[in-house]
């Protein structure tokens, strides 16, 4: 080592300024790295377009449209659409004295945004069977919270005992299953999205086979129910594994609305 | 200044003054004396990346859920194959850090507790490398875990299996490999603290020369003259653990680039190899990892798997364990005891031998003649030459290589870098450092893994080195 260098070394500014860069780089290495923590967020998994999907049931026998128990009472089915995280409620709606009544094709009004959309009719002999989103736009409870109440089977809601609705016992938000799933009562600001259904007349089966309006809830989109997204709300495309082939299963379970 | 302020400040909130960690002589600031700092570098590495992973693999679908890390997750190839490399980086350091005190004497009274930690975590090390190896199910995998239950079965100890692999399926298997993969890792961590807590209130040991090369060796920690662990032990360990990150990082990722991949041999690819039941499997050769190769070739061997596997494995750790009571005399200097020099010297030349062996030839059975011919050799030369050079050359030498060791050493100092050309390297490695994290700002981390990979490596091993320049310029 040479007498000059080791005698006096760097000056105490020299080496403050080397301190400063080393604390400068190191601090930039570990931010540049922290990027790496994109390592958590989920690669997104889902599908690319709505499957048309056969509806069966739980031994993969297609069902029947003719033979769908009316007004969920005393069974409720449900189903997985358009991925395996997605209830949906499938119903043949009917009057009092249970006999299906056709559904029409109904505009439905979001109250969040004032945007509207069509929401399709009942299919099946008597165009009574729909299909909605079973798990509640306001915070995602799902079913048995959110269920429907069969004529004579009256939920308490904001506007008082209603029957034929679909209340959520979580918060009492309230929707009409006749009227494309518009909402009745809040807090929910957002009408149950609707499985469009298609009926074959020929085989009398049914076949799930896209959405219109909000997107599902907890899905991608779903607090924006832009005309658009209402039009088709591709969120629910994603968040979910996929229903692996062609069919998606029914199920069907005690309605606590109907035996209460 | 502030500058200053911030590291009086970090000092004073963490009581850095006051910690009761000791300082070091000058002479100790050198790579041979950091090796279990190495290991626990890379151990903090494979703490940080492991619990990452655990955000990922599923039991349930091991193999898919692995390769899904590497290709569908940001950043998941450089997690996934650096958490291997730093298993690989962990277990050469646990192996140097072994040979250096074992050759030094460094399990000689107070250290034989401590020796006996270390022996166990040197186990341990193992035991959770090779399951973290099977959590793959790669193809490797699926082998080196049906060996590893004939292993079990060979020593008579086949009721062990379901507890560690399970009732047979692929769940159970792969949830328990998971389970004692994290297990085994806070055993590890614990008996590494206890370890260093040990290494801490024995102090560190100092060069033979200072000692006589006699035990007890111990640095009185009272002695004025050392310097106190803040901040230069702080900041060579800073130093050090940037190294080892660099490197744990950058040689997966050299290894991972898409003109180097298809050229590396399964042993050293930083991802897994084919699944079980692709079409490719077939042509990988039944490879454990390359740490277990050993006993690959020590199952080969014409003795019978239980004995194959008492010689390979159960009597080596043994043999370790009890070195601190074999070796009781207050000989420090490796020539002084030739007995364990030896044994080391053995063991190590077999661990090469049937290693490389295991390699060329895998899975070919060994006939004893060949076993003597490849075995006896080694043992012979290295026992008679150990013995001989001790008991015929030694004497005459020791005195000058005991004593005489102290006068060489000082002279030692004349390439040493001028602290302004050490400031120089301090700042270009610095601004490197900064120029490959913004270089690595621009590339997509799924698209261009191993290529971040690289810049990240680059980039912690620059930082590194304007660390070590820092304080070659400060504290030297």
């Amino acid at each position: 080592m040479s007498a000059d260098v080791s005698a006096a070394g760097p000056t105490m500014g020299r080496r403050d300024f080397l301190k400063a860069l080393v604390f400068i780089s190191g601090a930039v290495v570990v931010a540049g790295m922290l990027r790496g923590l994109d390592f958590l967020m989920p690669p997104e998994i889902g599908v690319t377009a709505f499957p048309r999907l056969l509806l069966v049931d739980e031994n993969g026998n297609p069902i029947k449209a003719s033979e769908l128990p009316v007004n969920a009472d005393p069974k409720i089915a449900i189903f997985p659409y358009p991925l395996n995280n997605e209830p949906s409620f499938l119903f043949n709606l009917g009057d009092s004295s249970g006999k299906p009544v056709k559904i029409p094709p109904t505009t439905v009004v979001v109250p969040q945004t004032g945007a509207t959309y069509e929401a399709p009719g009942g299919v099946g002999p008597y165009g009574s069977i729909v299909a909605f989103s079973a798990i509640c736009q306001h915070l995602g409870c799902q079913f048995p919270e959110l269920t429907f109440y069969p004529p004579g089977h009256k939920a308490i809601t904001a506007k008082g005992f209603l029957d034929r609705v679909i209340n959520c016992s979580c918060h009492g938000s309230t929707y009409d299953p006749y009227k494309g799933g518009a909402v009745v009562t809040g807090p929910t600001e957002r009408p149950l999205p609707s499985v469009v259904l298609e009926w074959d007349p020929n085989t009398d089966y049914l076949y799930a086979v896209k959405m219109v309006g909000p997107v599902i809830y907890g899905h991608p989109g779903y607090t924006t129910p832009t005309p658009k997204v209402l039009a088709n709300p591709l969120g629910d495309l994603q968040g979910g594994s996929p229903i692996k082939g062609k069919t998606t299963a029914v199920t069907f379970h005690t309605n606590p609305a109907a035996t209460g | 200044m502030s500058k200053r302020s911030i590291t009086d400040w970090f000092a004073e909130v963490f009581h850095l003054k006051d910690t009761p960690f000791m300082g070091v002589p000058d002479y100790m600031f050198s790579v041979e004396h950091w090796l279990g700092g190495i290991a626990a570098s890379a151990l903090a590495w494979q703490i940080l990346t492991g619990l990452l992973l655990l955000f990922y693999y599923e039991p349930s679908d091991a193999y898919t859920s692995t390769m899904g890390i590497i290709n569908t997750v940001p950043f998941g190839s450089i997690i996934l194959s650096s958490h291997l490399y730093g298993a690989y980086v962990m277990i050469i350091a646990v192996y140097l850090h072994g040979l250096y005190i074992m050759f030094n004497g460094g399990y000689k009274k107070p250290r034989g507790l401590q020796w006996v930690l270390g022996v166990l975590l040197f186990a341990l090390t193992l035991g959770v490398a090779f399951i973290g190896y099977s959590l793959t199910g790669d193809v490797l995998a699926t082998d080196a875990v049906d060996v590893g239950k004939g292993i079990l079965t060979s020593l008579g100890l086949q009721s062990l299996i379901p507890v560690l692999f399970g009732n047979g399926t692929q769940l159970d298997l792969f949830s328990r490999l998971l389970a004692w993969h994290i297990t085994i890792a806070a055993a590890i961590i614990l008996f590494f603290l206890i370890h260093f807590y040990l290494a801490e209130q024995n102090g560190l040991m100092p060069r033979g020369r200072d000692v006589g090369y006699k035990a007890p060796a111990v640095i009185n920690k009272a002695d004025p003259s050392l310097k106190p662990w803040w901040p230069r032990n702080f900041v060579y360990m800073v130093g050090l653990a940037f190294m080892v990150w660099g490197i744990i990082v950058l040689a997966p990722s050299i290894l991972a680039l898409p003109s180097v991949y298809h050229n590396i041999p399964i042993l050293f690819s930083p991802y897994p190899g084919p699944s079980p039941t692709s079409p490719q499997a077939a042509s990988v050769p039944a490879y454990p990892p390359w740490f277990f190769l050993f006993m690959y070739k020590m199952a080969d061997m014409p003795f019978g798997l239980s004995k194959d596997v008492i010689i390979g494995m159960i009597l080596p750790l043994v043999i370790l364990l009890l070195i601190p009571a074999f070796d009781r005399s207050e000989h420090l200097h490796p020539m002084d005891r030739p007995g364990i020099t030896a044994l080391g010297l053995i063991g190590l030349t077999w661990l090469i031998e049937l290693s490389v062996w295991s390699v060329l030839q895998p899975g070919v059975p060994v006939s004893p003649s060949w076993a003597a011919v490849v075995m006896l050799p080694p043992l012979l030369i290295i026992a008679v030459g150990v013995y001989a050079i001790h008991r015929f050359v030694w004497p005459k030498a020791r005195d000058k290589a005991l004593n005489g060791n102290a006068k060489a050493g000082e002279g030692k100092k004349e390439w040493a870098l001028s602290k302004s050309a050490a400031s120089a390297l301090g700042y270009i490695a610095g601004i490197w450092a900064i120029i490959d994290i913004a270089l690595s700002l621009a590339l997509n981390p799924l698209a261009a893994g191993p290529y971040i990979g690289l810049l990240w490596g680059s980039a912690l091993l620059s930082l590194s080195a304007a660390v070590f320049s820092y304080f070659y310029a400060s504290y030297l």
